[in-house]
């Protein structure tokens, strides 16, 4: 398969997987007397007909939120803001200090420190927000001391240190026991010892050797740490009540009517829009990486 | 034997022991509701109780809104949850495990993430628990089915969303077994592949299999919780109107945090003594894993220059 063909492939194959994934909640129905399961494949097939010819007269980027029918456009664009944020600070931030952590818990002897950050690796992402809410009623409890709001109740007053915590703390985590495996690893390669036989310093050894060979394994790693980032989003951005992108389709696909296959859809487009935009913006960060430690 | 892997089958056997057998010994049934109810003591003193009653020596777990027992809700639902994440674990691991060796044995070279669809990469943005969901979402709120006819579904869907992931694990692993001198002499004196693969292959990757199972273990239990965030339970979700509340059907722990989810402020046993199980089990499936992992290392691992 040439190159050309696979490129031209991809818009029109996100497009459909879209389309037909955004369809699943009306295609599986439960019979509403006896419960048997119906797959309705007509209705999923009308909804996309009908997003098709909504896109020239405008109907597919209007929804209901409650009652009250919105634009889409108008809407969309304070949720990019919000979400935007987030991802590129978690995405920054968190491979960042996953990388740097990673290096150093490879050389470290702290044993007790890596079975904490492994357990934490265990734990599922909603389960970490929720203890850090519970330890912020807990202080503001016995202290009366309210260190961070635990979810923003109007947008006056947005939380805004909980969910860059865990924006952060989440996917770093996974680069640091990553990297710290990878480079453990390399650690065991031959011209590591050679270069130490060298006489050169263990700082040299670790950044000039060792890392610009772990990179790979980061970069082709990555789209994992973006799985593990925009997976959070979902989860964080609805328990703490952000308005970003998720939770605009969230809230809104089920409307007062029935399933809006067309704010799904659009909701999800948008979503990868981002998503590309982060794995951009991640790749020209590896390849500054790349050329500080190979100079 | 290790004190992680030791101390992580203690804490998972008996949390499974007192799941099966805990509503003989538990001191509250799920049927006896605490009612509102005012008492005088000796001295005359008068107290109120209302539910949710606050963890005491009658109800140890305290009891919900409804003045049901937790610790009978939690053992109630515990098979559940046990029960699911158990069997589909086992499920993605036997037939992701079957599908995986074979296309590791007959499957061409494979290439580097890099070079390969963008398009499948696309789709490791979509998280599990969104396509998970959206297939349950339009069944089981308020469904009229039975709530372990609703538990098998979600199992089968759990289970081929994961199989894809275990699968290509297991390709790659069987890819570099494949190279090793032992299966090229056992070629060479003409053992079919399905011999090959049963008598050589599989032999050196039980650990492997082992691992991946208490890891996919963790994994579900994660995806439940996700789904529950959600307000989808396993079993099914009842709703109210008026005020909007979700409620579980079988009392599965994921459910019970799910539906407390609002006790953050106040009534806080709600949902910390759920979680609490819930991560306990958890932490107990880790130690199982780094017990194995740190067996596993000790036999094969090189040693580190620095």
């Amino acid at each position: 398969m040439s190159k050309l063909f696979q490129v031209s492939l991809f818009v029109p194959g996100v497009l459909l997987i879209v389309f037909l994934f955004s369809m699943l909640p009306v295609v599986f129905q439960a019979d509403p007397v006896n419960g048997a399961l119906h797959f309705q494949w007509m209705n999923g097939f009308t909804k996309i007909g009908e997003y098709i010819d909504g896109i020239w007269t405008g109907q597919s980027f209007r929804y209901y939120a409650g009652s009250n029918e919105l634009s889409f456009w108008e809407q969309i664009g304070n949720g990019i803001k919000v979400t935007s944020f987030y991802m590129v600070l978690g995405a920054v931030m968190g491979m960042t200090i996953g990388i740097l952590l990673g290096v150093y818990f490879a050389v470290t002897r702290a044993e007790w420190f890596k079975r904490l950050l492994e357990l934490t690796g265990a734990l599922p992402d909603f389960i970490i927000v929720i203890v850090l809410q519970s330890i912020i009623v807990l202080v503001a409890m016995k202290t009366g001391w309210v260190i961070a709001n635990v979810g923003s109740f109007n947008d006056n007053e947005p939380a805004i240190l909980l969910p860059l915590l865990s924006t952060i703390i989440i996917p770093a985590n996974y680069m640091i026991r990553n990297v710290a495996l990878h480079m453990k690893h390399t650690f065991t390669e031959d011209y590591i010892n050679f270069a130490k036989s060298r006489g050169l310093r263990k700082g040299y050894i670790i950044f000039r050797h060792a890392l610009p060979n772990v990179l790979p394994f980061i970069k082709a790693d990555l789209h994992k740490f973006m799985g593990i980032l925009f997976g959070n989003l979902f989860i964080f951005e609805y328990l703490y009540n952000l308005h970003g992108v998720t939770l605009l389709v969230f809230t809104n696909a089920f409307g007062l009517k029935s399933y809006q296959y067309s704010l799904v859809v659009n909701g999800i487009l948008t979503f990868l829009l981002l998503y590309a935009i982060v794995y951009l913006l991640l790749r020209l960060m590896i390849l500054g990486w790349e050329k500080v430690l190979t100079r | 034997m290790n004190r992680a892997l030791i101390a992580g089958l203690i804490i998972t056997l008996v949390m499974i022991a007192a799941s099966f057998f805990g509503q003989y010994l538990a001191p509250n049934h799920l049927e006896d509701q605490v009612s509102v109810h005012y008492t005088v003591d000796a001295n005359g003193q008068g107290t109120l109780v209302v539910p949710p009653v606050s963890p005491n020596a009658e109800y140890p777990f305290g009891t919900d809104k409804a003045g049901t027992d937790l610790m009978a809700k939690l053992i109630a639902g515990s098979k559940y949850t046990i029960i699911v994440s158990l069997a589909v674990a086992f499920a993605r691991i036997f037939i992701g495990g079957i599908v995986g060796l074979l296309l590791g044995y007959f499957g061409k070279e494979k290439k580097s993430r890099a070079k390969r669809l963008p398009l499948w990469n696309v789709l490791n943005g979509i998280p599990m628990f969104i396509i998970v969901w959206m297939v349950m979402i339009g069944i089981s709120i308020n469904p009229v089915v039975s709530p372990v006819y609703l538990t098998i579904i979600l199992a089968v869907v759990m289970t081929i969303v994961g199989i894809p992931s275990v699968a290509s694990t297991i390709k790659d692993k069987t890819m570099v077994i494949r190279e090793k001198q032992f299966i090229i002499s056992a070629r060479s004196i003409g053992a079919g592949p399905l011999t090959i693969i049963r008598t050589h292959i599989f032999p050196h990757m039980k650990e492997s299999f082992i691992i991946l199972f208490v890891q996919e273990i963790i994994l579900i239990l994660g995806l439940l919780g996700q789904l529950a965030i959600f307000n989808v339970f396993v079993g099914g979700t009842t709703m109210y109107f008026d005020p909007i509340e979700y409620v579980s059907r079988t009392n599965e722990w994921t459910g019970l945090i799910g539906q407390a989810r609002s006790y953050l402020l106040i009534y806080q046993w709600i949902l910390v003594i759920p979680l609490v199980t819930y991560i306990v089990f958890i932490f107990g499936f880790h130690l199982i894993s780094v017990g194995l992992e740190s067996i596993y290392k000790e036999k094969y691992s090189k040693v580190s220059h620095i």
